[in-house]
């Protein structure tokens, strides 16, 4: 039911200028494609440069090389706004913009001139029951919600103008951990029930464990290794991932 | 009083105001506040200061044409672009061209609505009523566009993430630093907005003082006043607007991309 979708990565590289003038190489080639209508979970330790390549995805930032491709189209030659619409970017803090939760729904028809869902509009109240939240929430101040809440709000701002891939950058960093798996779980199941194609990146094995149809490896600025999730998991070929499943890798907060 | 209205200052007369200075240093260095050299150093600099500009005014005045005016005001317009860049510590990508664009713009434009289409002004650029008049009203844009470019990048810094939330949502790069111009916008226009309030009761304003001082009605002179501070207003309004639009602009490039996003690590 849902439409194909295509996400193509090819040697992307990132070079950034640190403070004191060097450059310093992010990702350092990146080949990945994502599988539609899957889960796809990148997971690594914290400073692999896994945030920087979620930006690369919808354009807030340009790659310093290689190319990605969405949809058969290479991603510069589609109109950024329209890019932004089609990947929708779940940021890994939720920040809510002042009014009510049906505000900030309603905020990115604003931004695109287009008429926004009213509160009782169906599509709408199904996409806040699908993210957890309850309907009677929508006239509260969003910045009065706890912090999984705002994140609930955040996921199904993104999701209400309709996007074909949902990127997702560290969305459980800031939650503790049982509202963290609960919002993975939501995740799963707004994959699984809408065929919507998602990527998420992760330090956190176990939710990328709890969750993933597949998984890649990134550390360093590099994939090291990518597939089915189980195989992943249970088969590790490289050292690096072995070490990250055994806990060992850095762990670090960002 | 006399028939020009003013009573002429002669050089002994000067010195005798210039005694009060020495009095000022030899109380400072009473108190051992080390401000004695200073006050008299500074006092030395205002002296010679005043003395180049009143002959480089005499210069002017006397050349009766418009092109030294008009340089002259440029040259002022550059002097504020030196000091506003100098009061603003973070700044803007194009700092000089945007601050230096709006000044120009913002004062030029309002002053000359003021000379040249309201009280019409002959010649237009007669430099005894367009040089005072464009200092005063550079003067007060210097602050208002600090006050801007100032607010502006610590807007831009303190609120990137709701700047890139905006973005991810498919605002545009103007929509989603909406709330970052507006509160620089408020900031640069306060004291416009106090100044007015306060004219008159806190404070009797210079131009008006000086008018009065040197013979005209009070009347009048209010009425000059008055006239001035809605060109200063604004000049002032103008030119914050001016350094927002286009400040705004540079902190993106055309993809609504936020430039240097380097700050995010």
């Amino acid at each position: 039911m849902a439409t194909p979708v295509e996400l193509l990565l090819n040697q992307v590289r990132k070079e950034n200028i640190s403070r004191n003038g060097q450059t310093v190489e992010i990702l350092k080639g990146i080949d990945l494609e994502v599988m539609s209508g899957a889960l796809t979970v990148i997971v690594g330790p914290s400073g692999g440069g896994k945030s920087t390549l979620v930006r690369l995805l919808n354009r807030l930032e340009e790659p310093s090389g290689g190319r990605i491709h969405f949809c058969g189209e290479e991603l510069r030659a589609i109109p950024v706004l329209e890019l932004r619409q089609r990947i929708g970017l779940v940021p890994q803090k939720p920040f809510m913009f002042l009014g009510s939760v049906l505000d900030n729904l309603q905020l990115p028809f604003h931004f695109r001139h287009q008429t926004p869902p009213r509160a009782d509009d169906p599509k709408l109240l199904l996409i806040v029951q699908r993210c957890g939240l309850e309907a009677a929430w929508l006239d509260r101040e969003a910045r009065s919600l706890s912090l999984g809440q705002q994140q609930r709000v955040s996921l199904a701002r993104t999701l209400l103008p309709g996007p074909t891939l949902l990127v997702l950058d560290e969305p459980t960093s800031a939650l503790d951990r049982p509202t963290g798996d609960r919002l993975a779980d939501t995740l799963r199941t707004i994959c699984r029930d809408q065929g919507l194609t998602v990527l998420m990146v992760t330090h956190d094995l176990r939710q990328a464990a709890r969750i993933a149809d597949r998984m890649a490896y990134l550390e360093d600025g590099r994939i090291l290794e990518s597939g089915p999730a189980g195989e992943l998991l249970a088969h590790p070929r490289c050292d690096e991932l072995r070490r990250f499943l055994a806990g060992t890798a850095g762990e670090e907060e960002p | 009083m006399t028939q020009t209205g003013i009573i002429p200052l002669s050089l002994p007369d000067l010195a005798g105001a210039f005694a009060l200075i020495l009095l000022a240093a030899a109380l400072a260095r009473l108190q051992g506040s080390g401000q004695g050299w200073p006050l008299l150093w500074s006092a030395l600099r205002m002296v010679a200061q005043l003395l180049a500009v009143g002959y480089l005014l005499h210069f002017v005045f006397a050349l009766r044409s418009a092109p030294p005016v008009l340089l002259l005001l440029l040259v002022m317009v550059g002097f504020a672009v030196q000091t506003v860049a100098a009061r603003v510590k973070s700044r803007m990508p194009n700092f000089h061209r945007i601050v230096g664009l709006a000044i120009l713009v913002g004062c030029g434009g309002t002053t000359f609505i003021f000379s040249s289409l309201i009280i019409g002004l002959t010649p237009w650029y007669d430099p005894r009523y367009l040089i005072p008049l464009t200092g005063m009203v550079i003067g007060n844009a210097m602050t208002g566009a600090s006050l801007a470019a100032e607010r502006l990048a610590g807007e831009m810094a303190e609120r990137r993430e709701e700047i890139e939330t905006a973005l991810c949502l498919g605002a545009t790069s103007r929509m989603a630093a909406r709330e970052a111009s507006r509160s620089a916008f408020r900031a640069a226009l306060i004291p416009s907005i106090n100044a007015m309030a306060a004219m008159g009761i806190v404070f009797l304003p210079g131009m008006m003082t000086g008018q009065i001082l040197s013979g005209t009605e009070p009347i009048l002179a209010v009425r000059y006043q008055i006239a001035i501070m809605c060109v200063i207003t604004g000049s002032v309004t103008l030119t914050a607007f001016l350094i927002l639009w286009f400040g705004t602009k540079s902190y993106f490039n055309a993809d609504h991309q936020v430039r240097d996003p380097g700050a995010h690590h």
